[in-house]
């Protein structure tokens, strides 16, 4: 490796001091002078017709300075995904929808008498009828979630090739349902927003949000403002996972008291907040069918899945069309059918996390997959690797595979995990003991940014070289925890040829920063980082430029390195960046300043037929569990989990084994415990005590939670690297139910596999 | 109720603050004196985001008057910096890169503190039987416990 080189090495967090310090400020932590507390007033029914609103009382409570509700709003909807979908107002004007739902907000001196003045808001309803089960709103006199609209806002269609001849031309066909459950993204900084109008009548928002500029674009959307009398502000922002991909309620309505008191507007939600009113993983239900012939070469895949919306569409088509694309695209499966069905019902909505609905039908895919090679008599492994995805390759949807490192992932998770040694013991059978330990595998494809959104999937960056030889990274994207800020400024060092520590990052603002879609789809790393080193390349050739004239060299017989920038051969002659920078033609005051906008040669997606390219690069995972199940009380542990990820080119392997690490946890709490519990739309269990995410000890011990990171060196990537967010998540919760399938020969196809599922499953068995 | 003038050192610092009997120890610490390094995650002490030192021992300051800490020593995130520079326990948490969205961290950084204090060579069964009640969404706590036990092999914890 370069000795110089700043890609590849294990850099610290940029601001990892300022986190451990306790420095870092998150939105909760900002206060401005007259600054005001706003909560929430939500609806305590599922589904109910708001007759009348009686806020007068609150109004007139001591320290209440804006009592608002729908009809001091411009009663606009969100755009969200656009055109149909536009269903969700800021604040309800005609009916709730789901227990949560927003019906008014008050701004007060103090958060108590904010709370105390929602106690005396009076809202009349009148009661609907609620559907909680979307297979039960698809019927025909199920009550109508939103008046005048089918519950069923979306049929997905796939079909490539024809399923059904080539299934029953295939030598074998398993037919199976699997259900998966909602879940929280469980973000340990609850939700929060600062709202203040400036001098000059800018609104100025500091929110947890992962989309600075979407944020920007919906509030005065909602608002009724131009686009840039909205500027959203940097802050740090506690996890996202897909929560805070979009736009919430919570910035529009501090935005809209703060234009109405003049004075800044705080929210801070509390757990049971973040818990009940934000946004959730879209449960499913998945019926699917897939053939082989008896070589295991997989012939066909056709699914239905019946989406779980929750009282709003949000993001839920893209999500339910990117589930799509992953059904169709993973492993070579030449015919394909897929219907999708998104579906209303009177619950806390879902949108993107984590995975965008791949998780869900790599759950069923993949757990399918196990059962194929079972009764084939093959080895989960070699059916795998019979039918991975290789370099080079389209996909039935249209996906242009360009690196691939699928097999090789496969191997090496099979090799660092012991497959073939553990499998051949394993054949042995574990009857006599009471804990069970079984070897389960399971791969994802993901991609690195997505044209599955009207807006398309661009980034902007802006680098700037100072006459002090420091350098400005402008990033429209949050860094939420993902070390984006930090990937990004090693490939501009890199690009450049400085150090790291000259490169300082100011992202989020959307005032100057250059816009960007915001981070998800595994997409900052890709497709910022693209942007990113074309902007550094840029500043590189301008100093280039500059020294050449100042030297009296020609631009190619120069190298930049450890700030200077020197003469091939005569290393002695040389100028330091920011002389260069100094004598440049092309600086504008005292730096030079270059800018570019990156969009990926990707293809928008046919929503109609599924068929695109939707991504510049793909991205592959294997993973191997190993558990431990207790016989008397089904309870699950990990024992071991290996993930081989292919990342492209590890820019910064703290970074990406960290990503895939928590990944993994989420992957864990997803398989064997989290779940939200309702009862008649409410939640039951909206806090860390009664829904179960993986602790410190969920995980596995003494270094046996491993990652092995293998690099394709992908053609478009920034130096080869791909994004890595997402995909660790897709096929985790497979590997955990294929491995409590190897220990205890119980298939578990609802989600999580709870003691209480297993144990019972396990006494069902003994006695048969 | 009326409030109460209680005294309690912070970060070294002797300090009278004014509380009402209902007032949490991290609602006093972040909107009275301005250490907003604890965080509210969760209200109920299940997250470990508010953990602080009281006498050396961490507690969740969201359930804690701050009556309670009459006469008490609090450590917050903010007293651990050193003038010379980073904690040994914070220079572990950045060098293994045990943080992601930093939310928990001074949390976590302050349990490992603690353990370290009555413990400076725990084995990794101990480390994470310390960390049980912080709750971390991100990493996944494998490079935390990385962190915390680099410090237990080279007994750099106090």
């Amino acid at each position: 490796m370069n000795p110089n080189a700043v890609i590849g090495r294990p850099f610290p967090q940029l601001n990892a001091e300022s986190k451990v310090k306790g420095n870092a400020a998150f939105c909760d932590d900002l206060w401005f002078p007259k600054m005001l507390y706003c909560r929430i007033l939500r609806s305590p029914h599922a589904h109910a017709r708001i007759l009348e609103i009686d806020t007068s009382e609150a109004e007139s409570l001591p320290g209440v300075k804006a009592v608002i509700t729908a009809g001091d709003t411009p009663r606009i909807p969100f755009v969200h995904v656009g055109g149909p979908f536009q269903d969700k107002l800021p604040l309800q004007d005609s009916k709730v929808r789901y227990v949560g739902d927003e019906v008014a907000a008050v701004a007060a001196l103090r958060e108590d008498i904010a709370e105390t003045a929602l106690r005396l808001i009076r809202v009349k309803y009148e009661v609907l009828p609620a559907v909680f089960d979307p297979e039960e709103a698809l019927g025909e006199d199920a009550p109508q979630v939103h008046d005048g609209k089918n519950n069923a806002l979306i049929h997905i269609k796939r079909d490539f090739g024809n399923a059904e001849r080539a299934l029953e031309e295939s030598d074998l066909v398993l037919e199976d349902v699997f259900e998966t459950q909602a879940v929280s993204h469980c973000n340990l900084e609850p939700r929060c927003s600062v709202a203040m109008m400036d001098e000059q009548g800018v609104l100025k928002i500091w929110t947890s949000t992962q989309s600075p500029h979407y944020v920007r674009k919906e509030v005065s959307h909602v608002l009724g403002l131009p686009l840039t009398n909205v500027r959203v502000m940097e802050i740090h922002v506690g996890g996202g996972f897909g929560s805070r991909s979009k736009v919430c309620e919570d910035e529009a309505i501090t935005a809209m008291l703060a234009l109405k008191t003049g004075r800044p507007v705080k929210i801070a939600y509390s757990r049971e907040e973040e818990f009940t009113a934000t946004r959730i993983r879209m449960p499913f239900k998945i019926w699917i069918k897939q053939g082989v012939t008896n070589d295991g070469t997989l012939t066909a895949r056709k699914m239905k899945v019946i989406a779980d919306k929750g009282a709003y569409a949000h993001y839920g088509p893209a999500v339910l069309g990117y589930a799509a694309g992953v059904s169709c695209a993973l492993y070579r499966v030449p015919n394909v059918k897929y219907d999708g069905y998104l579906v209303y019902t009177n619950k806390h909505f879902a949108g993107p996390f984590r995975g965008f609905g791949a998780p869900q039908v790599t759950f069923a895919i993949e757990s399918q997959i196990d059962r194929l090679a079972e009764n084939l008599g093959m080895d989960g492994m070699a059916l795998r690797l019979k039918n991975a995805n290789q370099p080079n390759e389209t996909t039935t949807n249209g996906w242009r595979i360009t690196s691939c490192g699928f097999s090789d992932c496969i191997r090496k998770a099979a090799e660092t995990s012991g497959w073939a040694e553990k499998k051949k013991a394993r054949a042995k059978g574990n009857s006599d003991q009471d804990t069970l330990r079984g070897i389960g595998m399971a791969c994802g494809i993901h991609l690195c940014g997505a044209k599955i959104f009207a807006d398309g999937d661009y980034s902007g960056a802006i680098v700037k070289v100072f006459e002090d030889g420091q350098v400005t990274l402008y990033k429209g994207n949050t860094d939420m925890g993902t070390w984006s800020n930090t990937t990004a400024a090693q490939i501009v060092a890199e690009e450049i040829g400085i150090d790291l520590d000259r490169v300082r990052v100011i992202s989020m603002d959307t005032e100057t920063t250059p816009t960007d879609s915001g981070s998800f789809a595994s997409r900052v790393l890709f497709i910022h980082g693209n942007a990113a080193k074309k902007a550094a390349a840029k500043a590189k050739a301008s100093l280039l430029k500059s020294a050449a004239a100042v030297l009296g060299e020609t631009e190619k017989d120069l190298f930049i390195e450890s700030g200077a920038i020197a003469v091939t051969g005569n290393p002695e002659k040389r100028i330091t960046i920011g002389e260069a920078v100094k004598q440049s033609a092309e600086k504008v005051c005292d730096f030079i300043s270059c800018e570019y906008h990156y969009d990926p040669p990707s293809e928008p997606l046919n929503f109609q037929t599924g068929y695109s390219n939707i991504s510049a690069a793909y991205t592959f995972t294997t993973q191997v569990a190993e558990v431990e199940v207790d016989r008397s009380t089904g309870l699950v542990s990990v024992q071991q989990f290996v993930v081989a990820q292919d990342v492209g080119k590890a820019i910064n392997p703290l970074a990406v084994e960290g990503q895939i690490e928590g990944a993994v946890a989420q992957g864990i709490g997803y398989a064997l415990s989290e779940g939200y519990h309702y009862q008649d739309g409410f939640v039951l269990n909206a806090n860390f005590t009664d829904y179960s995410m993986p602790g410190i000890q969920t995980l596995p011990k003494d270094g046996k939670l491993k990652v092995i990171l293998v690099e394709t060196d992908d053609p478009e990537g920034p130096f080869g690297a791909k994004g890595a967010g997402e995909l660790t998540l897709n096929p985790t919760a497979a590997a955990v139910a294929n491995a409590v399938y190897d220990a205890t020969g119980i298939r578990c196809n609802t989600l999580p596999i709870t003691p209480e599922q297993l144990a019972a499953r396990l006494e069902e068995k003994a006695h048969k | 109720m009326t409030k109460q003038l209680i005294e309690m050192k912070v970060n070294g610092d002797a300090l009278e603050v004014l509380v009402a009997p209902e007032d949490l120890l991290l609602n006093v610490l972040r909107n009275q004196l301005g250490l907003t390094g604890a965080k509210y995650g969760c209200g109920l002490g299940r997250c470990g985001s508010c953990i602080v030192l009281m006498d050396g021992e961490p507690v969740n300051s969201c359930l804690i008057l701050a009556v309670a800490a009459e006469g008490k020593e609090i450590t917050t995130i903010e007293g651990l910096w050193r003038e010379q520079g980073p904690h040994p326990i914070q220079e572990a948490f950045i060098a293994h890169g045990a943080m992601q969205c930093g939310f928990c961290t001074p949390g976590m950084v302050l349990s490992s503190k603690a353990l370290l204090n009555r413990n400076p060579h725990p084995d990794e069964t101990e480390v994470r039987e310390a960390l049980e009640s912080n709750l971390c969404r991100c990493t996944g706590y494998a490079k935390i416990v990385e962190a915390v036990m680099s410090l237990s092999h080279a007994g750099k914890g106090e």
